[in-house]
């Protein structure tokens, strides 16, 4: 593939992350912010396919679509209005907010000129990523996974005690909660 | 091109939203079965809007609303008695003719575009004026305060965990296709929970004037065999819009079609139905589950099947001597709950079409109560009367699709409701 | 200038896959639909009711709701028909003939799958009406459910093949296919396939006690838009389906494309039954048996996979 191309894509993508993450703040509704993180986002792990981290771009790009979603929902739920299409403000604390930002911002940047970039190109990229690999966890490999599907275990427990049946009958039967305060009555 | 795509589109089946006015509802569902025509769920998919029986002044506007709802190019037909001006330029077609016919004209003209299409009947307008109003220009005080677009914000309500979940205010009705036509609920969402449910208009034109089968049952003797066919039928057709509800629309057609015609022979069709019905999972993964505080209001409510599928063995037809020379003994469910009607009702179809097929000549005695196939029926007490009050209570707590397959058990009769109701007060005005 | 003809071509391959898929699902629908009905199918009508259905929807005007989302009502067809398009495109339809062979493509149909939830979602949120945002929010309770059984079932097909690529997925499967191999995977994955194309039994989002739920208030062009591209979505997660599980071009004498064509049907028609003989799942019920049934399982389907590879 030739470089042109490449480069347009980068520009592209680069210019829709940041774009979409200005919106995140300019828009009035939160639903629209959430997926105005979720372009963003997705404009970042494009970045990263462009730069041969494929797996991990499109990790990143399926990880979000969840994420967003949940927080979408959670915040239409929880703090909005109908259908969260009222309009709204979504920045509060500006002051501390803008330095905060500019802040990391410098941060960051110091570290990407200070730092600069190495340049040795990786003749055998399969047998790097092992490398990599065995260099990240070396022999804990399997307490990795082993913590992976206790997260998994503790996911589907978690959703086990939301489910219908409850301590205290079927949620959706005649059951009774206690009273939030020990002495009072339960609440029909 | 443009003339293959205008023939290509009046080809297409017409789809057609219907609102089902008083005496109108079997006649309306008939047209699921009629060739060219389908009928929709939203006015936003129809092309032709079907206006059928009579309708109440106060229910004018939501005609009009739901006639705006309907897209470019657009065409109504108003099926009813006589003409009326509720629906200008409307297509007339008499109530006991089949207007499947000037349904698919109407259609062909608006794609062939050589009918125009109806203007609005109502202004296009914010329900109430907010543009401007408020810090953010959002209709009201505070961040999400105020009734923007006329729409009421969603109220906060106090929630176990501390945590304040937001309420959707929300009107279903009065011509949802998830409710009968004529009630209205105002329903108040939490996630799609209803944690409060009012009914908030329900009937239809107050002159019904159909005489059913069951009410006539209430003043003269009627033949048992024509009482029995007539519950069949009325149980196979709820059942197909049940069907439908449920997302099962072959199956449902195949209902329509069987309780159209429903006779004596047919019951072995009917077992069928039932079987291959159950066969689809239905009671096991779609239904809710029964629960005891409700199953026990249906129980005392006299609510036909309802009542019945929780072993309550209340059937008026049990007082009648003409059904007991026949034997007859009322089916019974056990545990109540929708899956419990669900069968109750079928298996009773199935007993009903055997009824019919020993009842000969027998006809029915006039005991002031009779049993219609929502339960007990008497002058001034219906049982949609009934069902309507216990509504609220029942479905109030429950999760919006268990919500509306309770809503369709109860089989909400408004005509019934309507002509039994209009009799006594037209009796205690003379 | 060839890259530019290679892509045209790929893409004009992969949107005529997709047509040919959905034709054939709508006829396997009918067809399905005629038998439990008990009503005669009639073909020819049959035939040319799709090609009616979009000149119908051409000629008929898109309306709006009360201060809708527009951007996303614009936005949602054509997303969910674009996941579709890079689903479809990774389909290997012969040894060295595919429109596009990611290194990644198990992640990238997965990515694809989990932005079906944000394309439905955005579907049902941007109207600003109450029915399609309940079945926005029922869609964020299916799609949250099935994501970990499908990435686990799609997991264990990319264990024999040792690769994430798509079409080292189906030459592993020469010796033995996964259907076989482990017989879990294909159930599991089809379950979650009904989900993600909205179809039949799991057809939550745009139920009938929803009055259409996300489509609710879609009228015109951009009611059949959304209606063509849940039916593409339904043919890709088909066509991998078969890739994945059935070993795709792999089969005797015929050639390779037509194997895949003819799997694919089989998956297809198997769905276009279930929707007229399985009624629809209460949300709860699906929701539980997701987390309680079809996680436990799918793992378990990874476990036995892997002892292949011991």
């Amino acid at each position: 593939m030739s470089d042109l191309p490449v480069s347009l894509a980068f520009a592209a993508f680069s210019a829709v992350a940041v774009v979409a993450g200005i919106r995140v703040f300019r828009t009035d509704s939160m639903v629209r912010a959430a997926f105005y993180l979720l372009a963003s986002f997705a404009a970042v792990g494009a970045i990263m396919v462009l730069l041969g981290a494929e797996f991990l771009g499109m990790v990143l790009i399926l990880m979000m679509a969840g994420e967003m979603l949940v927080m979408a929902i959670v915040m239409v739920m929880y703090m909005m209005n109908p259908a969260g299409l009222n309009p709204m403000v979504m920045v509060h604390q500006h002051r501390t907010a803008i330095a905060a930002g500019a802040v990391a911002f410098l941060a960051l940047a110091g570290v990407g000129l200070a730092g600069g970039v190495p340049q040795r190109p990786v003749t055998n990229p399969g047998a790097a990523t092992g490398d990599l690999g065995r260099e990240l966890l070396g022999n804990s490999m399997l307490v990795f996974q082993t913590a992976g599907v206790t997260l998994l275990g503790t996911m589907v427990g978690a959703i086990a005690i939301a489910a219908p049946r409850g301590r205290f009958g079927d949620a959706d039967a005649d059951s009774q909660e206690p009273a939030l305060q020990p002495d009072e009555e339960p609440e029909a | 091109m443009t003339s293959l795509i205008a023939r290509l589109a009046a080809g297409s089946d017409a789809r057609v939203f219907a609102i089902a006015g008083a005496g109108s509802r079997a006649a309306v569902q008939d047209l699921r079965l009629a060739d060219g025509v389908e009928l929709v769920d939203s006015p936003r998919a129809a092309d032709v809007l079907l206006v059928a029986g009579a309708l109440d002044p106060r229910h004018h506007d939501a005609v009009r609303r739901v006639h705006d709802a309907l897209p470019h190019p657009r065409a109504s037909v108003r099926w009813a008695g006589s003409r009326d001006v509720l629906v200008p330029g409307a297509a007339h077609v008499a109530l006991g003719t089949d207007p499947s016919s000037a349904i698919r004209a109407a259609h062909q003209a608006l794609m062939h575009g050589t009918m125009p299409t109806e203007p609005p009947l109502l202004p296009d307008e914010d329900p109430a004026p907010w543009r401007g109003v408020g810090p953010y220009g959002q209709g009201g005080s505070g961040m999400t305060g105020g009734t923007p677009y006329g729409r009421p914000m969603a109220e906060l309500a106090p929630d176990r965990d501390g945590l304040r979940l937001d309420l959707l205010p929300t009107r279903l009705g009065p011509f949802s296709s998830l409710l009968p036509h004529g009630l209205e609920l105002d329903l108040r969402v939490s996630g799609d929970i209803l944690v409060g449910v009012e009914v908030a208009a329900t009937g239809l034109a107050a002159s019904a004037t159909s005489a059913s089968l069951f009410i006539r049952a209430l003043t003269e003797p009627v033949s048992i065999a024509e009482l029995e066919i007539g519950r069949a039928r009325d149980h196979l057709r709820w059942t197909a819009d049940a069907l439908r509800l449920q997302g099962l629309r072959a199956l449902s057609l195949r209902a329509l079609r069987l309780g159209l015609h429903a006779a004596p022979g047919d019951h072995r069709a009917v077992e069928r139905l039932a079987a291959d019905i159950a066969r689809t999972g239905i009671y096991r993964w779609s239904l809710p589950a029964a629960d005891g505080a409700r199953t026990e209001l249906l129980a005392g409510a006299r609510l036909g099947p309802s009542t019945r599928a929780s072993g309550v063995g209340e059937d008026e037809r049990q007082a009648d001597p003409a059904y007991r020379s026949l034997g007859f003994a009322p089916l019974l469910g056990a545990g109540g709950g929708a899956a419990a009607a669900w069968r109750l009702r079928l298996a009773e179809a199935v007993r009903s079409l055997e009824l019919a097929g020993r009842g000969g000549d027998t006809r029915s005695a006039v005991t002031g109560a009779v049993e219609s196939p929502r339960g007990r029926l008497a002058l001034g007490d219906a049982p949609s009367g009934r069902a309507l009050g216990l509504l609220p209570t029942l479905i109030e707590g429950m999760e919006w699709g268990d919500a509306m397959a309770t809503i369709a058990a109860l089989d909400i009769d408004l005509d019934e409701l309507g002509a039994v109701t209009a009799g006594t007060s037209a009796e205690a005005a003379a | 200038m060839s890259v530019a003809l290679d892509a045209a071509l790929g893409v004009a391959a992969v949107g005529g896959m997709l047509a040919v898929g959905s034709l054939a699902l709508a006829f396997a629908d009918e067809a399905a639909a005629a038998a439990v009905a008990g009503a005669p199918l009639r073909p020819r009508r049959l035939l040319v009711a799709p090609f009616r259905r979009a000149a119908s929807a051409l000629l008929t005007a898109t309306t709006t709701t009360e201060r809708p989302d527009g951007g996303g009502r614009a936005l949602a067809p054509a997303l969910l028909a674009g996941l579709a398009a890079l689903a479809m495109s990774m389909l290997p339809l012969a040894p060295g003939v595919v429109p596009a062979d990611p290194s990644t493509g198990f992640v990238v149909f997965s990515a694809a799958v989990a932005f079906v939830m944000i394309a439905v979602f955005l579907h049902g949120w941007s109207p600003n009406s109450t029915l399609p945002l309940h079945g926005a929010y029922r869609f964020g309770a299916v799609a949250l459910s099935f994501q970990i059984p499908f990435l686990l079932a799609m997991l264990a097909t990319a264990l024999p093949a040792q690769s994430l690529s798509l079409v080292r997925i189906v030459e592993a499967q020469a010796p033995l296919w996964n259907v076989i191999r482990e017989p879990l995977g294909l159930p599991i994955y089809l379950i979650v396939g009904l989900a993600v194309g909205l179809w039949g039994p799991l057809n939550l989002p745009d139920a009938d006690d929803l009055a259409g739920g996300t489509s609710a208030e879609d009228s015109g062009l951009a009611r059949w838009l959304w209606e063509a591209a849940r039916t593409s979505m339904l043919v890709a997660v088909a066509a991998l389906g078969s890739a994945a599980f059935l070993g795709g071009y792999l089969g005797p004498l015929l050639p390779g494309p037509v194997w895949v064509a003819l799997k694919t049907a089989l998956l297809l028609a198997v769905m276009a039954v279930a929707r007229h003989a399985l009624a629809r799942a209460r949300i709860e019920r699906f929701v539980e048996v997701a987390w309680v049934l079809l996680v436990p399982l799918a793992l378990l389907n990874v476990f036995v996979s892997g002892a292949f590879l011991l």
